[in-house]
């Protein structure tokens, strides 16, 4: 028998209004892997993603998150409730997100960017989380940046300052949403290379991308969701050369051959 | 006849010009204690929750559609014959226009903190910050330097609005300054100098808040 996934998604659904986004979403995410979501734009990717933290609430199914459920806590009559957020904090704390517009803060330098989670929140002292943030930039290869504002910043470099502060916080997962998206295509490569480093050395990491190239190259399982619902999910090798289900095969001729 | 302007009449009265200003900037530092209820009405008219939105949506959009100048006369007349509480004149414009230029100031606030881009709360979020740390230390530093220019405004609207404290016998400026139109029967000569007292005292506030903009202007 395999080890418990280290996250879990089992019948997820989410709607915004009468708009149903999310549409009974199964998925396992295991310690280490690294799995990259694909899909056209609007099929629930990101929507999916935010719910595994928590930064979305979800109308129906559970995650589980190292065998604790994510968001809410059942009450005696079988009722749930949105957990407290002392207790959500400290969940997002153990998982970290990297955002297709980065969201870096901008009224702090790089360096402040990193350590404010470790010290606001993990209560490290100052030179303790600098330390930690000078080596997280150093990997990044920013060092030369830390004491300047994310605006002065490409965009490439905006995004490893935004990676190496969701490190920062020691995560025991990565979430990645696009992060690739919003950057110039010279700039993708400098992201790319740092995420799989990443990857190399472990990382549990749930990527949504559309860098096939990426998926091809680093993600142990690609899974391909459509209107709300997940499609296929198999390994690379077989979702890129024979694609089990007609909407893959078509999605991914159009984003491989233009 | 050409009028002959006699200033030097208003500079032997100056001494009176000087009171009424400290008057008029009491009045504004007791009004400015209606920023704190405005930051809380601001927040909670940027609430999810109906229960802290829809009172604090009432009572801004009260304050805001009736007169000023009848929300005092209200405080001050009515007041102590519904509870028995009879303010001064002084305190009666202080409450007044402090509860007044709350409602203004919570709508700068609402709206200072709803121009912030979400994603800086989910990012604050997605390191383990809780919500009022969030604000705290990342939504509010950026919003204030968006809502420096408008409260500033609010400000200089509000030490103009002290002189419907004349309506209420407080000596501030208005009040000292009719006081001596009839003494001296020169209102042109007071009047004038009363508007140049007032942007002496304005001019300095919408300079500095020029000056933060373009400071905080650098990396924003």
């Amino acid at each position: 028998m395999m080890a418990e996934a280290m996250i879990r998604v089992v019948d997820l659904h989410k709607r915004y209004g009468t708009h149903e986004v999310l549409r009974g979403i199964d998925l396992e995410i295991h310690g280490g892997e690294v799995l990259v979501v694909v899909g056209p734009s609007g099929s629930g990717k990101s929507t999916l993603l935010r719910c595994l933290n928590f930064l979305e609430e979800y109308d129906r199914g559970d995650i589980w998150f190292d065998g604790a459920l994510v968001g809410y806590r059942t009450l005696a009559n079988g009722r749930r409730v949105r957990e407290r957020e002392s207790t959500l904090a400290a969940l997002r704390a153990r998982i970290g997100m990297v955002f297709q517009n980065f969201n870096l803060f901008p009224h702090k330098t790089v360096l402040e960017n990193v350590i404010e989670g470790p010290t606001i929140v993990q209560r490290k002292s100052l030179a303790e989380a600098r330390d930690l943030a000078l080596e997280l930039l150093g990997k990044v290869g920013l060092t030369q940046k830390a004491g300047v504002y994310p605006s002065t910043l490409s965009g490439g470099q905006q995004q490893r300052a935004a990676i190496a502060r969701a490190l920062a916080m020691r995560p025991e997962a990565m979430l990645f949403d696009e992060p690739t998206s919003a950057l110039d295509p010279e700039l993708v490569g400098e992201v790319l290379d740092v995420m799989k480093k990443l990857a190399t050395e472990g990382m549990t990491m749930v990527v949504v991308t559309h860098e096939m190239g990426f998926a091809r190259e680093v993600a142990d399982r690609v899974v391909m969701m459509d209107d709300g619902v997940v499609v296929e999910s198999a390994s690379p090798a077989e979702i890129f050369t024979r694609p089990s289900h007609p909407r893959t095969a078509a999605f991914l001729g159009k984003v491989l051959h233009g | 006849m050409p009028y002959t302007w006699r200033f030097d009449v208003v500079w032997d009265y100056r001494a009176v010009f000087e009171r009424g200003a400290i008057v008029t900037a009491e009045l504004t530092g007791g009004a400015l204690l209606g920023l704190v209820l405005g930051l809380v009405l601001g927040m909670a008219k940027g609430s999810r929750l109906p229960i802290l939105r829809i009172p604090a949506t009432v009572y801004v959009e009260f304050f805001r559609s009736t007169p000023t100048l009848v929300q005092l006369v209200w405080i001050y007349y009515s007041l102590p014959i519904l509870t028995g509480l009879q303010l001064s004149g002084i305190l009666a414009v202080m409450v007044g226009l402090g509860l007044n230029a709350a409602a203004y100031f919570a709508e700068i606030f609402r709206a200072g903190i709803a121009s912030i881009d979400r994603g800086q709360m989910y990012a604050a979020q997605s390191i383990g910050m809780r919500y009022s740390q969030a604000m705290r230390r990342i939504i509010l530093p950026q919003a204030i330097r968006r809502m420096v220019p408008p409260f500033m405004n609010e400000v200089a609207n509000l030490i103009k609005l002290t002189t419907l404290a004349s309506v209420l016998a407080v000596a501030e400026l208005l009040h000292e300054s009719q006081n001596l139109i009839t003494n001296t029967f020169r209102p042109l000569e007071v009047y004038t100098t009363l508007a140049i007292t007032f942007a002496a005292i304005i001019f300095p506030i919408i300079y500095l808040s020029r000056r933060l903009e373009y400071a905080w202007g650098a990396h924003s």
